[in-house]
Parts: structure tokens; sequence; C-alpha cells
């Protein structure tokens, strides 16, 4: 097959290196020496899915850390899909060419709710049937973890198995569990990888609605199968498992760089915020550890970039000793420090000088919105003179571009928020032009809001496309022409939204979207709203009971059966904090604000290092 | 200190870009812990030059990369411990000290030689070589920057050489690279196609080999350095 591949299928398709394999660190184990053997597939194009961190941390712990095999697989590019059905070649994994359907486990990463349609694809590519139920014991087990999978049951009909939460520990147990459980019968087999912390089986419960057909309860079926399903916490990150020995892919892909991840979850508390929620409490990992884990990569990749990554580094306690200490120790050959996210305050400046003495290109802020009432409502704890202190340290130690973050569509907006965005960028503008020879560059990203599961925002309505497009409009005319503002597309959020708080009938749609040839719905090219919207008409599902309702307090929702740790009495407090626009304070600086995780695991949130510049926000 | 370095690119990467094969070697100098020399200025990178792009699509027997050190190694120490680290379908053949002011391999490489491993049954393949060379003209459409216009190969044809065996043969072609014209691969491809045989028919191809032609003589990039 690879010999096929390589003479007579990739010298017809774009970036034929993403298929080819066999790159520096990749761990090829010996397929019958091993127990369980599972493919890890991303339901997006290799540079996409390869710069995912996930993966690699889980592609690591399995095959050097257990005696099963875990081999990758990425969606095709459509030109590559298009010759792989011509030539009847199914999907096949990158470490032996071997199909999926020889795996025993698919596990699929969730990072986008849009990237369902994907997995979809690729199981049909593989010849896996899509449905849970339509696939016997001779099917691999096909399962999904990530983000999105705190929602699971618009996907419901897809998977055999949901590991909802930190994947370190529990892809181990899972795996074991496969392992013990091979001569079982597909039900049994499925109720004994239910008793796993983490692990959610859909065809295990039963759902009940109420006659109005909204969502009521989802119940177990079988006694010893979880009511409430709890996610998989890793409480100690310093001395987890990260990878030494990273897989170098010969093409160049989106994060083309070594990462450490300095701390995992963030108690900053925006509001509309999921990650922030769902990875709670915060974990740091020691300067020291995170030293060594640096060596080791730079010195097994080459790489000439090392990124800190983190929901909100610059709150990282080491971060000031660990950007210092890497500059000193790798700087003289070369290598470069990186920090994906900034804080809007002076001090994220100076550190951004430090560690890119050299190259002052673009400097990347998130206010998320324009006026200070509504970042009191989103609890982006950010003043404007804070904001603008950031810009003039940034602009008089000679940056040259800024690119801003904001959302709009956010609850209580009004049109005076939206003039607030412009006016914030105009100072920004005036500011930039006092301090720089040069003429600087201001460029504003605006996202829609899309209200999520388990936050605090999850009762709010979502803005309509119309209003959306209103208000993209109303900005468009109100801006003056050296700012320049790019809009995400209110199509692609509103179907987002509808399946970030969806319930199990979406299934029917996804899988009529998947026959009308949706696939690769991150990506404009690719999106096609109406053949999503044929999907709803057909399943008679309508999207806008989804996004467009303001819910009530009492209303049950079709994710509550999934144990985040932080209370749902917290959310709703928070939500009815924003309606107030109070703010609520970030736990590590200031008292607890009750969101009910360290109780609930009975932990403390982990400080690593002595804060050495302890502001509070 | 500027080390020059012949290198072998397997069938199994060939489709890796030149910005790929760069950021490979960079990469491998790191782990090996080359002592590189870096450029000076604001965006500080590795002094290496590569030489003549290796086209995506196909692999290459003599490669060619210029290297500046910070400080002095031994060549054939850089060799072993370059290949201690390279991925197994890239190997360094060899590594010479050069002057300091040795022009660029991209100015000096002047010609390659691109080898046809084809199976065609019933062809002749001494005859075809000679007939091929007969031409005064070899009008392709070009893959080039003119693309599309029509482009006269044959000036940049130095020479041919077939080995006819049994069931795989090869055709040896040397060509001019940028001057009198910049004989592309996929263009003498087009050739091929145009007389005689089919896509089937031409199992591989790769770059056999770089050259500096001085006279009518085919230098190797190495050659040329030791010799002066």
């Amino acid at each position: 097959m690879k010999n096929r591949l390589f003479r007579e299928i990739l010298p017809q398709v774009s970036k034929p290196a993403r298929y080819t394999g066999n790159e520096v660190n990749m761990i090829k184990k010996d397929w019958k020496k091993s127990r369980v053997k599972m493919a890890f597939a991303f339901p997006d194009v290799y540079e996409v899915g390869m710069s995912h961190l996930g993966g690699k941390i889980l592609y690591g712990i399995v095959n050097e850390k257990s005696e099963h095999l875990m081999e990758r697989a990425y969606a095709p590019w459509p030109d590559m899909e298009e010759i792989m059905r011509e030539n009847e070649l199914p999907l096949f994994s990158l470490e032996s060419f071997r199909p999926l359907a020889d795996f025993d486990v698919v596990g699929f990463s969730l990072q986008y709710e849009l990237s369902i349609s994907n997995v979809l694809n690729m199981l049909d590519l593989a010849g896996i049937p899509l449905r849970a139920e339509d696939r016997d014991n001779d099917s691999p087990l096909i399962i999904a973890g990530g983000p999105v999978v705190f929602n699971p049951e618009p996907f419901a009909d897809f998977f055999d198995a949901f590991l909802i939460g930190d994947g370190e520990e529990l892809i181990i147990d899972f795996l074991d569990c496969v392992d013990n459980s091979r001569s079982m019968k597909k039900m049994d087999k499925l109720i004994e990888l239910a008793g796993i912390e983490g692990v959610y089986i859909p065809a295990l419960y039963e759902r009940e609605y109420g006659k109005d057909g909204h969502y009521k309860a989802i119940k177990p079926r079988f006694p010893g199968v979880p009511a409430r399903v709890c996610k998989r916490l890793l409480r100690d990150l310093d001395t987890a498992y990260f990878p030494d020995k990273p897989i170098l892919p010969y093409m160049e892909i989106i994060h083309d760089r070594a990462v450490l991840e300095v701390m995992r979850g963030c108690q900053r508390g925006c509001r509309f915020c999921h990650a922030g929620i769902v990875y709670r409490p915060v974990r740091e990992r020691k300067v020291s550890t995170l030293r060594k884990q640096a060596e080791m990569q730079l010195k097994h990749t080459g790489y000439e970039e090392i990124s800190l990554a983190s929901l909100s580094t610059l709150d990282y306690s080491g971060v000031n000793e660990l950007t210092r200490e890497l500059v000193r120790e790798h700087g003289e050959k070369g290598i470069g420090v990186s920090l994906p996210s900034l804080r809007v305050d002076a001090f994220s400046i100076d550190l951004a000088n430090e560690v890119q003495k050299v190259r002052k290109t673009t400097l990347t802020l998130a206010p998320e919105a324009g006026t200070q009432r509504l970042r009191d409502v989103i609890n982006k704890n950010v003043s404007e003179e804070q904001l603008f202190t950031a810009v003039e340290a940034a602009f008089k130690s000679g940056w040259l571009a800024l690119k801003l973050y904001f959302m709009f569509g956010l609850p209580t907006e009004s049109e005076s928020d939206l003039d607030g965005i412009i006016e914030l960028l105009q100072k920004v503008k005036s500011i930039g032009n006092r301090y720089s020879k040069r003429p600087v560059q201001i460029r504003a990203s605006l996202a829609c809001f899309v209200p999520k599961a388990h936050t605090p925002f999850q009762w709010q309505a979502q803005n309509s496309i119309e209003q959306l497009e209103e208000k993209r409009k109303y900005m468009m005319r109100n801006k003056s022409k050296n700012i320049k503002l790019s809009f995400h597309d209110s199509r692609t959020s509103y179907l987002e939204g509808v399946i970030a708080r969806g319930d199990h009938s979406l299934s029917e749609v996804i899988y009529r979207a998947w026959q009308k040839g949706c696939k690769f719905d991150g990506w404009t090219e690719y999106f096609h709203f109406d053949r999503w919207m044929e999907a709803f008409e057909e399943s008679a599902v309508d999207p806008d009971f989804y996004t467009c309702r303001q819910r009530s307090y009492d209303e049950v929702f079709p994710w509550d059966f999934i144990e985040t740790g932080v209370s749902k009495s917290y959310l709703q407090k928070e939500n009815d904090r924003a309606t107030e626009a109070k703010l609520t304070a970030d736990c590590r600086y200031d008292e607890c604000s009750g969101c009910g995780i360290c109780p609930f695991f009975g932990i403390d949130i982990d400080i690593k290092e002595e804060s050495r510049h302890a502001i509070k926000n | 200190m500027r080390l020059r370095t012949e290198y072998s690119v397997g069938a199994e990467l060939k489709f890796l870009s030149n910005l790929d094969m760069m950021h490979l070697m960079e990469r491998s100098l790191r782990r090996a812990d080359i002592p590189y020399a870096l450029s000076e200025g604001f965006n500080p990178h590795v002094k290496l030059s590569m030489g003549t792009v290796l086209p995506v699509g196909i692999s290459g027997e003599k490669e060619y990369f210029d290297l500046e050190l910070s400080q002095y190694m031994r060549a054939d120490d850089f060799m072993q411990r370059m290949n201690a680290v390279l991925p197994e379908k890239v190997k360094i053949r060899q590594s010479v000290l050069i002057p300091a002011q040795m022009p660029s391999l991209m100015k000096t490489i002047n010609s390659a030689c691109y080898s046809f491993i084809v199976c065609h049954q019933t062809l002749d393949l001494m005859n075809w070589a000679a007939e091929f060379l007969s031409n005064d003209s070899l009008i392709v459409k070009s893959r080039g920057k003119k693309k599309d216009l029509d482009k006269d190969l044959r000036p940049g044809i130095y020479k041919v050489e077939v080995k006819q065996n049994k069931d795989l043969s090869s055709i040896d072609i040397w060509v001019s690279i940028g001057e009198p014209v910049n004989v592309r691969y996929d263009e003498l491809l087009d050739i091929f196609l145009k007389k005689g045989f089919s896509h089937d028919d031409i199992v591989e191809v790769y770059r056999k080999a770089n050259y500096i032609k001085e006279k009518g003589a085919f230098y190797s990039p190495l050659e040329k350095v030791t010799a002066s």
C-alpha cells in the first residue's frame, strides 16, 4: 500500500508531506507485541492536528508508558479524499499505513464543535459504520475527547464512548479495560468501561423529553452505570507525563515550535469562557520541571522556538523566572521564547520586550469588549487605564503593529458598546502615532459571542445572524479608514452555537449534513450553511431553539449530568452578577469565589512559585 | 569557517519542499549540537545556504549546502555527528572545508544530471537517445516562470547516457541549470511522453548529481573546491 501511495497517489495531491509519516521521533511499535491498538484521529488536516498539544501528550503516554500502541490519522484534504475514494484507498495511519478499521480503538479529538462533520467523513473513508448501533464487536470502538465533549449529547449517535476531562491517566485506564474485556459481548464491555471515572457511554442511557419536546432527563439503563458522569481530573501536573521527544514534522505546521504547558486551568473567571470552567482548578508546573522539559525537547527536536502554553501564561507564577532562564540558556543559539497570549497590562509588555528583544512585529491584546461596563459584565478584569498603559508601553518600546481581540453580540450589549470598540481603537491609534515614528498598524478581530455549556452565560440568548450582521454593518460604517476590522462569520458562529448547547436531536441533523457533503466546516471555503439548514429542516429540528432563547433557571440542560466540579449555583450567581456588571475576583490573587471545584475534588489550586509580580487586576 | 557538504535525499522524502529541507537541516544542526554561526541583525538565522532547489517530487543523490561555523570543527566529525541525528532517508556523504570567499553554490552550480528509470519493453533506448540528441530543437511548454510559453530545451541538453537492461533501464540526461536555458525535470518528462513513453513506463526520476560545468567538463562542487 505504501508503495502505491508514494508512486501513484501522492504525486497528484497538494502538500503530499501530509500523508507520508516517518517523521523524526515518530514511534512505530511492534503491532503483534502490542496489546490494544489505538488510532488517534484528528478531524482536521495534518498541519492543524499536528499542532495540537493534547495529541502529543497522549501519543507519548500510550507509546512510551504502556504496552498498548497509538498511531495517528488526520483528515485528508478534499483533493486527497477524492483520489482515495477513486482508488478505494481506506483512511490509514501514518505509522504502519494500516486502515483505521484494523485498530481496536479509534479516538477523535473534538476541539471545535464543527469538526464533527469531518469525524463522520473520516469514519466513512475508513469504511467504519458511522453510527454506534451499526457497529458490532468487529468494528473498532469509536471514542472522543477534548473540550467539546463536555456537552456530548449532540454527538451521542456516533461514539461508543466519550472520555471527559484530563486524558493522561484516563486513556491508560480505558485501554487497559478494553484489553481486559476483549472476550466480552459489546454491551457487557461497554458497561465495564462505564465504570471508569471520566467515561460516558451514550448507549447505556435513556433520555426523557417533556410534552413540549424539551429535554428533561437522562438516566442509566443498567445498574452500576453512573447517573452523573464526572470529568477526570489530573491532580498533579508537575509530575505528570510530558513528551520529551515530540514528533518533528517535515512540513511546516501551524504551531511549528517546542511547547511547554506551564499550567492547566485558569481562574480569571471570564464569564464567556468554556475552558476557564471545565479545566479548573489551576495546576502549575515548577520552573525547574519546565526548564528540564525545555532542554529535553530542544535536544530531541532542534526547534528554534519554544512557546509557553496555557490559558493565561502571564498568570503563571513562575513566568518571569522561566522566560529569563530560557532566554539565558538557549538565546545564544538563536532559540527564541514566545508567549502566545498576553495579558493587558504593562508587566506583560515588559516581558514581551524581554523575550522578543529582536523582532517586534505584531503584539496581540484581548480587551474583549469596548466599554468598561461591558468588560465588567463579562468579568474581563481590564480597565481602560491598564489597556492604554499597555499600549503606550508597547509603542514606546518599538512595536509597530497591534492586534486587538474583541467579541460582539455579548449579553446586555448596546450601540454604545459598539461605539466603545471604535473609540477605543481610535485612542489606541492616536497613542501609537504619538510614540512611534512610523505609522502604526491597528487591526481588530471581532468574534461573535457564542454562549457555551457549563459557563455562566449558558442561560443567555445568542444574537441572531441578522442582529450580528446589523452590528457588523454599523461598525463598518462608523470606523475610520485607517483601522482594519475583521469579523468572524456570523453563520459559522450560529451553527457553532446550536451545537454548543444542543441535545441528542442534533445527531440526526449532523448525519444528514454530512450526507449532503458537509466537511471542513471550520474552513470558510468549504462551509455550506444552506446544506446545514436543509438538514435541520429535513430532521424537523429548529436550530433557533438552541440559540435564540433566553433560558430559565429551572430548565434542565442536556449537559447537566456531566460533572465539571463547578456548581451550577455558582454559574447562576455569576450570570446574575453579570447583569449587574459586578466583578468577581481571581482567587489566585484574591479571596475564594466559591465555584466549588476545590471542595468537590478535595484539592486546592496548585501554585508552584512564589509570585514575584503579584498584580491584582 | 565554512563547510561544503554533499548529501542524499531518499525517495521517501521526495515530497519535501526546499524550505522543508532547510528546516530539516537547521533542526538537525541543533540536535547534533553543531557550532553554527548566526547572522547579525534583528532576526538572527543560521548561516546555511542550500544549493539549487531539489524539485518537489524527486529524490537526489548528490545535493549540497554550505554552512558557516562559529568555531573550528573537523569535517569528518561534522559528518558523523550530523548522520547520527538526521532522518534515515537523508545522509551526508561528504563534507569539506572551503575558503570563506568561495562563491556560493547557487551562483556556481550550472548543471545537473537527471536519471529516468524506465521499463519500456519495445523501444531500443540507444536509438532513442541518438534520435533525442539529433533534434535541433526540443520545444516544450515552459513549466517554470514563463508558464506555458514555448521553450527550447535543446541548447541546455549536454549529454545522454543509457544503460539498457532486461527489465529496468536508465536514461541519464545532463542538462543546464540557469543559463543558457533552465531545464526542468518535469519538462524533460513532457518530452519523454511526446517521444514514445507512457506515464507507466517511467518508474522513477531522481537527480543524480549537481555540477559546476567549465569548458565542457563537469566538476562536482566538492571537486572544484579541492582543486582550487
